[in-house]
């Protein structure tokens, strides 16, 4: 084992925003949220950012997995909606945690898949011996150009591990695996307000070929065969894209289903695949083997196969759980979304 | 309230957490991390951190913005007494046009922002509170 989960947290908003109210608003066929798979997307109020979020998440998380801010040794906060440009988000949530001074803590940026890099970075920590404990945090207000495809998903929400030693964990990381290539299917140039994409650029050449490619690795770097695995999950930029992964690895669609998320919040960015893993834990049984692969754009994906163990019940237990978070709506229109996003221009003190 | 950088930094344990003063004297518990109890003077006192539950025990609605906020209003005020005992006032968030906060509501503590000095200052965060489901 490499290293284990010890604890885990999440956070959705709880104000929903329709996708077919999208679709009406741009003038797209209101079919379209069918196609991508999607009902509704979270949103955070305009007091919420992903340092907000990532502070609840990972208040949980602490709290499942029994320890203290004075255990943790090392805070990763990975987000591409920093509320700084420059300034750590990490700090100020290790601060508000109450985590010790003596640590290391860095925002990592990779798209939607920097928090999965920071599950990487913390199993080499902690293999290693640096760390006992690390607190990884993936938190996003994703931001979409207002009538863009990506104003279907982009939403709110933030999940938040506390990785650690696998004999004291509810679940153990038995082996991980990334993959990283220079492609250019998603970015956002400084001072540019909303990301670009790469339109069909971001399917096959970006968001297939990374996944599958980790997910094989991890395969072929274990012996396991896509069988051996009870759920999987993968990183969600929409409802559907998931589900043609899983076809493509002969992954059965009712192993895939319990750690879809994205139909109901959005695409959560960081959180995206995580926010699933979430889940799947929330539900999973001991013995259960559970398939991660997290994307993020630029590009690259982390693999992890983390083997369920028996004291998953009573870890969920000392939580809120995922599911809960997501019966948990209240429907606001799209003019109080783009109020609570800041979408409107307004004069500051007026 | 327009703070600055120094002053907020100087406060911010108290502003980002609930910590509650337990006074080893006359036994009384008062919020913030202070050194002496604010009710007997002596500072013979230890500091807690409160789960962060309580029920609110009376709430209004505030019409208008103070300085540097970068919320509209109605902003939702309450008097919350934590289940430690000890009562804070704070702003309630996370509520619905149709849903109704009202004495005995339960709530939780959420770290929120509160305000920037401008658009490109330091943002201000601090301990809110918003409503759980019971069951």
């Amino acid at each position: 084992m490499e290293a284990g989960i010890r604890g885990w947290g999440a956070y959705i908003p709880k104000f929903r925003v329709s996708a077919t109210e999208i679709a009406t608003l741009w003038g797209y066929d209101v079919k379209l949220p069918k196609a991508l798979g999607v009902v509704e997307k979270a949103v955070a109020e305009e007091d919420e950012d992903a340092v907000t979020m990532g502070w609840y998440a990972a208040r949980v998380a602490l709290k499942r997995a029994g320890v203290s801010g004075e255990d943790i040794d090392a805070v990763f906060f990975g987000t591409e909606s920093k509320p700084y440009a420059v300034k750590p988000s990490a700090t100020i949530v290790a601060d508000a945690l109450g985590v010790k001074r003596r640590k290391l803590s860095t925002d990592l940026e990779f798209a939607c898949r920097a928090a999965g890099e920071g599950i990487r970075i913390s199993i080499g920590l902690v293999k290693g011996g640096l760390a006992q404990n690390t607190l990884v945090i993936g938190s996003d207000t994703a931001q979409a150009n207002p009538g863009d495809l990506l104003d279907f998903t982009a939403s709110s929400g933030a999940v938040a591990f506390v990785i650690g030693n696998p004999s004291k964990s509810p679940a153990a990381i038995e082996a991980s695996v990334s993959y990283v290539t220079d492609t250019p299917d998603f970015w956002r140039r400084d001072r540019s307000p909303y990301p670009e994409h790469g339109e069909i650029f971001t399917g096959e050449p970006a968001y297939f070929h990374h996944i599958l490619s980790a997910a094989k690795l991890l395969l072929d770097e274990t012996g396991l065969k896509p069988s051996d695995f009870d759920y999987a999950v993968f990183h969600q930029p929409n409802g559907k894209f998931p589900l043609q992964v899983a076809r493509a690895l002969g992954i059965p669609q009712e192993k895939v289903l319990p750690g879809l998320v994205t139909p109901y919040i959005g695409n959560t960015y960081n959180a995206s695949a995580l926010l699933g893993l979430a889940k799947i834990l929330e539900e999973a049984k001991p013995g259960n083997r559970i398939l991660v692969v997290t994307f993020g754009s630029g590009a690259g994906s982390d693999a992890f196969s983390i083997v369920v163990g028996d004291s998953i019940y009573e870890v969920v237990s000392r939580g809120p759980k995922v599911s809960d978070m997501i019966s948990s709506r209240v429907s606001i229109p799209y003019g109080v979304y783009a109020k609570f996003r800041g979408l409107y221009l307004r004069n500051i003190g007026g | 309230m327009k703070l600055s950088p120094s002053q907020f930094w100087r406060i911010r344990e108290s502003q980002y957490r609930l910590i509650i003063t337990e006074c080893g004297s006359c036994g009384r518990k008062s919020v913030f991390k202070r050194s002496v109890c604010p009710f007997c003077g002596s500072s013979n006192v230890k500091h807690v951190e409160s789960e962060g539950f309580g029920k609110v025990l009376d709430v209004t609605k505030v019409m208008y913005r103070w300085n540097s906020s970068d919320e509209r209003p109605p902003l939702l005020v309450g008097v919350v007494e934590l289940d430690e005992g000890v009562r804070v006032v704070g702003e309630i968030v996370g509520v619905g046009d149709n849903e109704e906060v009202k004495e005995g509501t339960r709530v939780e503590a959420v770290l929120r922002r509160y305000a920037s000095d401008d658009p490109y200052g330091v943002i201000y965060y601090g301990i809110k509170f918003k409503p759980i489901k019971t069951a």
